[in-house]
């Protein structure tokens, strides 16, 4: 019940001022609630669903193991966390961030290389949308330095 | 006369050792400092919210500039100016886009810590807290006191600046295919780039403000119109809002061309996606001539400055989280 409180009332925040979103971020706007792993051990509670935006909770950044050393890594007053995601089929995708937080998506022990960025427009809530080639499997989604307990996260494939 | 003789050999007996033990224990501090500016450098506790190190905008991939037009802050303000890349950076006097007051490395870092205009990492007035966060760390106590042992091993914010002075001084590139073409008196490798290093030291006068070995003559110019149309209205005015004085506006230091091919976007607002626009943004009577065969030439002849031991040299890699004492 608190959770859904919690939803709620951050959506009206994040979507205070609705802006006109295109088709394929129009997932932005479901949110469900997802509280980050602190460790790989913890993943198995903290996946998310493709085209499904997640609010997710973050941990304090020393409290957090990552599975792989993020490129850019939080001071000890930042937030972070870990989570999992299913990709059947390779393609192009798009995670998209609330927050400012670093993004690394794991799989067999190496980060992907980004091929894309780029920022949300004027009110869509979007702080930060960065774009990866990926094969189909399981990856990790390492969030690190962040500034917030909390974020809305979504991983949409665009092509 | 002997008497005089005798003090001599006195003084080389015993002061040489004396300097030689001072001058090692120099040598360990100095080591010491450039350790531990290595691991501050890769430090998201500098910034007020643990969200921004050095290195967030400083990438050694990208020649320690940015992939962005100008990087949002710790606090997400807009960010003013392009990430500037740091190669050879300690071997200029002047620093930053438009600043020719500063008394280095060390003062320079405190812009980008406790700076204003804009809020970067957001230190102002917080600057306790970085004493704090750091020394609650073993690590950091150990490098402090191996660094600064005169201070005894004081952690504040003139001892972090101090360390990553040390460490950004030893930022050095000079192995890119030109430097290694250059000493073996051989030519580049495709006629591209040799007709564009004629143009660049010849006609185009490239060489007159990007001068060699550094490709910059670490000196203040005007390049772009200095009355600027409406819709490039802007509030960075260059060296003036550094020196009050208005014949400093819009005047902007030489950017070095080491590894430029690595730093895109370029100009000192990021309003240059390539080093195309960049060339053609130079509002000179000289550019005016160049045709577009030209500029590629340029352009092949800037990319044989990229210095990829450079930009993989482990020495400038973030540090193992291990302490390294």
């Amino acid at each position: 019940m608190k959770s859904v409180l919690v939803v709620l009332f951050l959506l009206t925040g994040v979507f205070a001022n609705e802006a006109l979103l295109p088709t394929e971020l129009t997932a932005w706007k479901s949110l469900s609630f997802v509280s980050a792993a602190k460790s790989a051990n913890e993943l198995s509670n903290a996946s998310l669903v493709l085209n499904n935006t997640s609010l997710v909770g973050l941990h304090p950044t020393p409290k957090i193991q990552y599975v792989t050393r993020p490129t850019n890594e939080g001071g000890t007053v930042s937030y972070g966390g870990l989570f999992q995601i299913t990709l059947k089929e390779g393609g192009l995708y798009r995670v998209v961030l609330a927050n400012a937080s670093w993004i690394d998506l794991i799989k067999d022990g190496k980060p992907a290389q980004s091929v894309a960025h780029a920022q949300g427009s004027e009110n869509s809530g979007i702080r930060k949308m960065v774009d990866y080639n990926l094969d189909k499997g399981t990856y990790t989604l390492q969030l690190s330095a962040g500034a917030d307990t909390k974020s809305a996260l979504l991983v949409t494939k665009l092509k | 006369m002997i008497k005089h003789i005798l003090t001599i050999v006195i003084y080389l007996l015993v002061a040489q050792p004396a300097l030689q033990a001072q001058s090692a224990q120099e040598s360990v501090e100095q080591k010491a400092q450039i350790e531990l500016g290595r691991h501050l450098f890769y430090d998201a506790d500098l910034s007020i919210n643990g969200t921004m190190s050095c290195a967030t905008c400083h990438e050694q991939r990208r020649s320690f500039a940015d992939g962005n037009q100008a990087h949002p802050g710790a606090l997400d303000d807009q960010g003013k100016r392009n990430v500037p890349g740091l190669a050879n950076i300690g071997q200029f006097k002047n620093l930053t886009w438009a600043h020719n007051r500063l008394s280095g490395l060390a003062e320079q870092s405190l812009m980008p810590m406790r700076g204003t205009d804009p809020v970067e990492m957001g230190m102002n007035g917080h600057e306790d807290e970085i004493s704090k966060r750091l020394s609650q760390n073993g690590c950091y106590q150990k490098l402090f006191l191996l660094a600064f042992p005169k201070e005894k091993g004081s952690i504040h914010i003139g001892t972090v600046s101090k360390a990553l002075e040390s460490f950004q001084k030893t930022f050095v590139s000079n192995d890119s295919l030109y430097d290694q073409t250059m000493k073996k008196g051989t030519s580049l490798p495709t006629k591209n780039a040799q007709r564009g290093k004629k143009l660049f030291f010849g006609a185009a006068q490239c060489n007159t403000c990007h001068t060699a070995p550094l490709f910059s003559d670490d000196d203040f110019h005007l390049v772009q119109p200095r009355v600027q149309n409406t819709e490039q209205k802007t509030t960075d005015h260059g060296l003036s809002d550094v020196t009050g004085n208005p014949k400093d506006k819009n005047v902007f230091r030489t950017p070095s061309l080491r590894n430029a091919a690595l730093t895109s976007p370029y100009w000192h607002d990021g309003s240059a996606k390539t080093l195309i626009e960049a060339i053609q943004k130079h509002d000179l009577k000289i550019n005016q001539t160049l045709t577009h065969q030209d500029i590629a030439e340029l352009v092949a002849f800037i990319d044989t400055l990229s210095d990829m031991t450079f930009v993989n040299n482990p020495k400038y890699a973030k540090p193992s989280k291990e302490c390294p004492y």
